[in-house]
């Protein structure tokens, strides 16, 4: 997907949510975001890295979890969570304490030996979110964290999403899921065609799309993705 | 149902699944494949011949050599039919066929003949080859070739029918124990398959080669040899022919029985890309403490093979290129000449760097790309690491295979130097065609969450890695092969005298080319890795 004149700036520590239709560039801008995508033009930069031209150093603030993460299904889960440590930077000694502690807060204790191909898609979602937080990133990348889970994975998500922003992680997320958007997000942008067409908290969303003020975000989004403006608005 | 109904639905289904089956890569696949396979046959075939003509033993080795053969072939169909993988099924077929109406007999006789026409679209060419070459080494006419290589067709079908069979069998109370009849069916074939070569050893009775006629191996081994060698005929031939299509009989009975009720539980369905793992607990051996990141990575891609069929497949690879290596030597061949034998050797290892070249798919590129760690220096860890073992299998084989030759060759220092060279030559071309293969699948070969190429796109982007591989390898190695072919011609001009020094400068010349070889791929490789953009 091409994106067209994308200019986002998102604080330290916000949590930003990024909503749009299936297809509308949202993994794209989160790929450019960790340096998986070269953008054509434009720059990325994370503090003061830029992740095209100094892209270990920024790498190492983020972490990242795609919308269909694949594992090394040879692996235990414990081998998997070491082996992405050890990549990821994390020192020796607090990589084992890192692990028990994510593990214990998952509830995949007893899940340490077993081999990731045999966890089932719920454990492997959140085998997946401790390997990209095992590193303590100051910046979380998260494409539709939510997708396909039962409702009780989906709590544990949520919380474990919920307890990144408390510590004062700065994350971005996509997701289809307005309800988490509107929980979760300080501010949301709404993408449509590779276009940013609207920016801002609720509130402002509701203004732009003409809404009542207690429209609900589903219908905001349906009334914004409806109007494509060139510019996007920003509040 | 009635019997053209059945005949009917049979007919669809083969239809469609034909039609699933032969894209248009798939076409293309299986005439490069073919043609491989012909140029390896006509290389090997003549190998063995001048093998088997200094051992003096022709037709009664040739008849034991396609018997282990065809052996080597009905072991693999044995494990798949205890695999559950005996009639192959896709998850397609479970969505679609299995919820349909269709008698279960019904799928299985569409499966078969399915699997039948595959085999003998695929096996033919190369089969019918073989015995053409043999036809001409005997003196005997084509149609002999011709009839030779249908009956071995028959034993083929014979085989996939067994396999299915076993398939079947797994619901009629075998269950637990299934590990164990696979052993003893495995060692049964094996044992008396390998019978007759005892007949190498003097004073064993005669009588004894006749028992690996029991098998179907041993019999379309017996058959064919006899037609392309011209010493058929008589009650024994006939008996063999008859006891053949007794098998092929009877393996079909016991299918058709079998099939009659529901049996789709018992099969393994094929998903893409997917493992298997025989124990879902295992103790954890990735202990990072005091390790670097590199050794990490090289453990990682250690443990993964180790849990996969990859261990075996590498294992059997090695065999094959050891084995292949033997007899070469063996035939004489090699001395006379080791450019032909480097060649042929390339061409096992286009085929041979298959497992090399399909780590890709078990790479998780987003962990990857998303960390610190430089794609280039991550390729050449996972190289080390997949490339140890190989080396590890084939050193020992060359050292054994290369002290009686070059002991055999002092005489001729002119035949000598291409030995010289050839040897590590051997090691040079697995090792660089490894490289290539791990190149060109950072390139085209498609990752595990790949969703955006359909199959058949697929297909065609394989063909064309596996074109451009074997072209771009066989300019990478045509040097050393280049080397071994100009060394006669270097030792006539300069002399003996400087043999010594020709032979350790050629050979630093060859590895050090080597190593840049692959140091080149490697980092093409590297640089391929990150400018992908799937996940």
């Amino acid at each position: 997907m091409a994106l067209d004149n994308v200019s986002l700036k998102i604080a330290s520590g916000e949590v930003f949510g990024l909503l749009g239709p299936n297809g509308a560039g949202k993994s794209t801008i989160l790929k450019i975001m960790v340096g998986i995508l070269r953008p054509t033009t434009g720059t990325i930069r994370l503090g003061e890295h830029d992740i095209v031209t100094d892209p270990e150093k920024a790498k190492k603030l983020i972490g990242y979890l795609p919308e269909n993460p694949s594992l090394y299904t040879g692996l235990t889960t414990l081998e998997f969570l070491q082996f992405v440590g050890k990549i990821r930077g994390v020192a020796d000694d607090l990589l084992d304490q890192e692990i028990s502690d994510s593990l214990k807060s998952f509830g995949l204790e007893e899940k340490r030996n077993s081999l990731v191909g045999s966890l089932s898609k719920g454990m492997k979602q959140k085998v997946a979110l401790i390997a990209t937080s095992l590193h303590s990133p100051s910046v979380l990348v998260l494409d539709e964290p939510l997708t396909a889970l039962d409702p009780k994975t989906r709590v544990s998500v949520k919380d474990w999403i919920g307890n990144q922003t408390k510590r004062g992680v700065t994350t971005i997320l996509s997701t289809h899921d307005l309800d988490v958007a509107q929980t979760h997000a300080g501010r949301i942008a709404i993408i449509d065609h590779g276009k940013i067409v609207a920016v801002g908290d609720v509130e402002s969303l509701r203004r732009l799309a003409n809404t009542a003020s207690d429209a609900r975000l589903e219908d905001v989004f349906l009334r914004l993705t409806e109007e494509k403006g060139e510019e996007p608005a920003r509040h | 149902m009635s019997i053209s109904g059945s005949v009917g639905t049979i007919g669809v289904l083969m239809r469609y699944w034909v039609k699933g089956r032969f894209t248009k890569g798939a076409i293309l696949g299986l005439v490069v494949g073919e043609a491989f396979s012909v140029v390896f046959i006509l290389f090997g075939s003549s190998t063995y011949l001048s093998f088997s003509n200094r051992v003096g033993l022709s037709t009664g080795l040739s008849e034991v050599a396609l018997s282990i053969l065809l052996a080597l072939f009905l072991v693999g169909l044995i494990q798949s039919g205890f695999n559950g993988s005996g009639l192959p099924v896709s998850s397609s077929d479970v969505d679609y066929v299995f919820t349909s109406p269709v008698p279960p007999r019904e799928v299985f006789a569409a499966k078969v003949l399915l699997n039948s026409l595959t085999t003998v679209l695929f096996g033919f060419p190369p089969i019918l080859v073989l015995y053409l070459r043999f036809s001409a080494y005997y003196h005997t006419p084509w149609p002999a070739a011709l009839l030779a290589g249908l009956v071995t067709l028959i034993f083929l079908v014979i085989g996939l029918l067994l396999s299915a069979d076993i398939t079947l069998s797994l619901g009629h109370g075998l269950g637990e124990r299934k590990k164990l009849w696979r052993n003893i069916f495995i060692v049964l074939v094996m044992v008396l398959s390998l019978l007759p070569i005892t007949l190498l050893i003097p004073g064993i009775p005669s009588g004894i080669g006749e028992v690996a006629r029991v098998l179907p191996n041993g019999l379309a081994a017996a058959v064919s040899v006899g037609l392309v060698s011209g010493t058929t005929g008589g009650l024994a031939y006939l008996a063999d022919v008859s006891l053949l299509f007794a098998w092929l009989g009877g393996v079909l009975i016991l299918g058709v029985r079998m099939s009659r009720q529901h049996f789709y539980d018992l099969l393994e369905v094929s998903v893409p890309g997917g493992e298997k793992f025989d124990k879902p607990n295992q103790v954890s051996r990735l202990d990072p403490r005091g390790k670097s990141i590199w050794s990490i990575v090289r453990l990682k891609e250690k443990i993964l093979i180790s849990r996969t069929r990859e261990a075996r497949a590498q294992f059997i690879s090695a065999v094959f290129l050891s084995g292949f290596m033997i007899i070469y030597a063996l035939s004489g061949s090699f001395s006379s000449s080791p450019t032909s034998f480097l060649f042929i050797l390339f061409i096992i290892g286009s085929f041979g760097s298959g497992t090399a070249s399909r780590w890709i798919e078990k790479e998780r590129l987003w962990i990857l790309k998303s960390s610190p760690v430089s794609m280039r220096r991550y390729v050449k860890e996972v190289y080390r690491a997949r490339g140890a073992p190989l080396l590890l299998y084939l050193v020992p084989v060359i050292v054994a295979v290369g002290v009686p030759l070059v002991l055999g060759e002092l005489s001729q220092p002119s035949l000598l130097l291409g030995v010289i060279l050839a040897l590590p030559g051997a090691l040079e071309i697995a090792s660089i065609t490894m490289a290539g293969g791990m190149f060109f699948a950072s390139k085209y070969g498609q990752s595990s969450t790949d969703d955006i190429l359909s199959s058949q796109q697929q297909e065609l982007a394989d063909i064309r890695r596996f074109l451009f591989q074997t072209i771009i390898n066989l300019v990478m190695v045509s040097p050393v092969i280049l080397l071994v072919f100009v060394s006669e011609t270097l030792v006539t001009i300069l002399g003996s005298g400087y043999l010594p020094i020709l032979a350790i400068g050629l050979v630093t010349v060859s590895i050090a080319f080597t190593v840049l070889s692959i140091n080149f791929l490697l980092n093409k490789a590297g640089d391929a890795v990150s400018k992908r953009e799937d996940l």
